[in-house]
């Protein structure tokens, strides 16, 4: 199957496309305002971000795993993790600077209104730490090159090999065909990926 | 039993079901998607616990991320061959597993039943302070961020500091110049 369709980087559904566009917004929100929330009820920077990742994640899924990493190409990513933790150390130090503690937000002269928005701040880079980590472990798990170092030849077996392991999935059961369908033709994916990766290497 | 021990034992049930199903089914993929019910199940007993924070985070990295990143990871390996459902069990294991399980089940009758008023962690006079103290002193209506945040600030920054570093390395063995 996958040797008839190299190009191909996921299966299209509209089904999936359509829901997924519908809910993402919804998602992305959710996770903001878990984020944003966190002082006034359940949640935080750690939940909230894994939130707005899993919204990334969602659109990767439906519209394809390439082209969600082509949209988020850039240094967006890597620098919301490193800006996110950088703040948090920075509103700590800043404290230093104002004759407190580290992380002593009364420091900051603004009263209890300072604590409350030095906490939401803090919570906001912890999202950006979290979503941004996730994000990028699922980009690089998902088309990582562990192929890429490996020769062409190499790809091209491992290829045959996808195809035949889906020639069994379709001889079993249905109940879980569809899923199975999915993590191969993601493997499918990933070993087209490694090509490229090595290629461009 | 009140209704909400009644609910609780039925969700651990499950989780204990599901975990097993992790445990013993030979397909990755099912077992992947047990270990999702499992986390699911134990986020709702947290919500039954009254602890809507963790419940989130159990929810949101259990049964959501790390499945997705389970999926992908799968993806790049091969199925067993073979028609059988269930893993060979090794007994060795087993006797471990029941030795393990078998010593933190014997501390659980020392422990102080669920929302027992006299268990240390409420008589205890640092949850007094938190409780009476965090929304004059922080402004902040979640006792559990105003600890996380402010209280134990410097703990939390620290995890942060776990997570960058985590990912880091993680992304450093995968070897991705262009991950994103």
């Amino acid at each position: 199957m996958s040797q008839s369709n190299p190009d191909r980087t996921y299966v299209e559904s509209t089904i999936i496309m359509t829901t997924v566009r519908v809910v993402v917004p919804f998602v992305f929100t959710f996770g903001l305002f878990v984020m944003f929330h966190g002082a006034e009820s359940a949640g935080g920077g750690f939940q909230g971000g894994v939130l707005v990742a899993a919204a990334v994640l969602l659109l990767a899924f439906a519209f394809g795993i390439e082209s969600a990493r082509a949209w988020l190409e850039g240094p967006l990513v890597k620098t919301s993790i490193a800006v996110g933790g950088a703040t948090f150390a920075f509103v700590g130090l800043g404290a230093l600077l104002g004759g407190g503690a580290f992380l002593e937000y009364e420091a900051y002269g603004f009263g209890t209104y300072g604590v409350k928005y030095g906490i939401e701040l803090v919570e906001l880079a912890i999202g950006a730490v979290v979503s941004g980590v996730l994000i990028s472990l699922f980009f690089s798990l998902a088309s990582g090159d562990f192929q890429a170092s490996v020769p062409a030849d190499s790809n091209g077996g491992a290829n045959a090999e996808n195809g035949g392991v889906n020639a069994e999935n379709g001889a079993g059961s249905d109940a879980n065909g569809d899923g199975r369908d999915t993590a191969v033709s993601a493997t499918g994916t990933d070993t087209a990926v490694g090509a490229a990766g090595g290629d461009e290497a | 039993m009140t209704a909400v021990s009644t609910t609780l034992a039925i969700v651990l049930t499950f989780s204990v079901l599901a975990a097993l199903a992790a445990i013993l089914l030979r397909d990755v993929l099912n077992a992947i998607i047990a270990f999702a019910a499992f986390s699911f199940g134990i986020a709702v007993a947290w919500i039954l616990l009254a602890a809507p924070d963790v419940a989130l985070t159990e929810a949101a990295v259990g049964a959501g991320i790390t499945t997705v990143l389970f999926l992908v990871t799968i993806a790049k390996t091969v199925r067993p061959s073979g028609e059988r459902l269930l893993e060979t069990v090794e007994w060795r294991s087993v006797a471990i597993v029941v030795l393990l399980v078998g010593s933190l089940l014997a501390t659980v009758r020392s422990l102080p039943a669920v929302g027992a008023a006299d268990a240390p962690v409420a008589t205890s006079r640092i949850t007094e302070y938190y409780l009476q103290n965090a929304y004059p002193e922080t402004g902040v209506e979640n006792v559990v961020t105003a600890v996380l945040a402010a209280y134990r600030g410097f703990d939390t920054l620290g995890e942060a500091t776990v997570v960058i570093a985590a990912g880091v390395a993680v992304l450093l063995v995968l070897r991705q110049e262009a991950y994103v």
